[in-house]
């Protein structure tokens, strides 16, 4: 094989791609040729300049076009942009619950899915002692979903009681009437849903409404981690 | 209770989990939802669209695949993860939108020496350009499975299928790319290239 035959399978080499017999040959080349190490050397930080590549956001923000083009007003973008940055402390107590909560909404927002793509002529003409099938095993979900949501939220907020100190008053009771107003807000979508559990907008309600608690709960415990 | 042992810790917000409840709000018509997904995405889409397709283009097509993402997303069945999906979307489109203008075939067989990657500053690794320059000056084919391969971790057999090329066309084209490029970075490996 010639120097530049060799040169040609050093990135074949150097990711890993090939048979052993082929390896070896290059192996027993490279003992012998500086040229090539020092070309296996540089083609291996041109890989690693290319891993280490940073994403750029747009220089212009390009969901006002979006939202023009797929019908949604684009006045979301200004709301979004004052949300907090994607940074949180937590304590390991804290991080499990989280994804736990995290997992109850998602699981939420699948019921929400399935929910709406349910035929709900189906549903209703069916007798209310024997729903269908399908129903009572996404009924049966919902119960698991609204359990681990329950348990999750509990131990968020016990964390939350644990650090309630290093908040100031005003703090405590701005969050204590928000955390109300949501639960009012989840019974009502709750016992909406009893009435008519198939309502694809109740279900997209209840899960934006879990959410909602979700960040609320996760910024006071920020809050408060950080005021320790 | 906590474990006094672990201390706070910092954390990003795991954006596959975040992204589940997203796709379903999404899914269900939730336009807030897809901004969210849209921001937490943008600067990936953006970025790879820029590097593919040059900075001219980069826009319009990063909005094209967000667009083109809300009219799929009923199709997204949760089976990858949602940033995958998207992902793969947005490098079918750039490449059928390359190939479509007819850029590919003209300049994929480019020679080396069309396009001279010398830095045009004296050959001191302070003074060379950009990287990201260097790799936007790469023929167009040797451009992309670079690309495809070392900055977003595609394997050969997935570009060659996304191209349309033979996955021994894919690895040569890698290799092409990362020469031209070493010769960039590394001002003494072109110069004992010529020797």
């Amino acid at each position: 094989m010639t120097p530049d035959q060799w040169t040609a399978r050093l990135s074949e080499y150097l990711d890993g791609e090939l048979d052993g017999a082929e390896r070896q040959a290059l192996d027993a080349h490279l003992d012998k040729c500086a040229d090539c190490r020092d070309t296996l050397a540089e083609l291996k930080r041109v890989t690693l300049r290319a891993t280490a590549l940073s994403d750029r956001e747009p220089a212009a923000d390009l969901w006002p076009g979006i939202a023009a083009r797929i019908g949604l007003p684009a006045a979301t973008a200004a709301r979004v942009s004052r949300l907090a940055p994607r940074r949180w402390s937590f304590t390991l107590p804290q991080l499990a619950a989280a994804a736990l909560l995290l997992a109850a909404v998602g699981a939420g927002g699948f019921w929400a899915l399935q929910q709406s793509l349910t035929p709900t002529p189906v549903a209703r003409t069916q007798p209310e002692t024997a729903p269908p099938e399908g129903l009572a095993r996404l009924a049966s979900r919902r119960d698991e979903v609204d359990d681990v949501y329950d348990r999750a939220v509990a131990d968020l907020e016990r964390v939350l009681a644990e650090n309630r100190s290093r908040l100031d008053t005003a703090t405590v009771r701005v969050l204590e009437e928000s955390l109300r107003t949501i639960d009012r807000a989840l019974a009502r979508a709750r016992t909406a849903l009893a009435q008519d559990p198939s309502d694809s907008y109740l279900n997209a309600h209840l899960a934006e409404t879990m959410r909602r608690k979700l960040d609320l709960l996760r910024r006071a415990a920020a809050l408060a981690t950080a005021s320790s | 209770m906590h474990e006094p042992s672990v201390g706070a810790l910092t954390v990003n917000r795991t954006p596959a989990v975040d992204d589940a409840a997203d796709v379903a709000l999404a899914q269900s018509g939730d336009g807030h939802a897809f901004e969210r997904l849209y921001r937490g995405h943008v600067a990936r889409v953006h970025s790879l669209a820029r590097r593919m397709a040059g900075p001219d283009e980069a826009d319009e097509l990063t909005q094209d695949t967000f667009v083109r993402v809300w009219e799929k997303l009923g199709t997204f069945r949760g089976e990858a993860a949602f940033g995958t999906w998207l992902h793969r979307l947005a490098v079918n489109l750039i490449l059928s939108r390359r190939s479509r203008m007819g850029r590919d075939r003209q300049r994929f067989d480019d020679a080396d020496g069309a396009l001279d990657l010398r830095p045009t500053a004296p050959a001191r690794p302070e003074l060379a350009i950009d990287f990201e320059t260097a790799i936007a000056r790469l023929p167009e084919g040797a451009k992309h499975v670079f690309v495809l391969h070392d900055v977003e971790g595609y394997r050969h057999d997935e570009i060659a299928g996304q191209m349309g090329i033979a996955v021994g066309t894919s690895k040569a084209q890698l290799h092409r790319a990362r020469m031209l490029l070493r010769g960039h970075l590394e001002p003494k490996a072109k110069e004992r290239g010529r020797r």
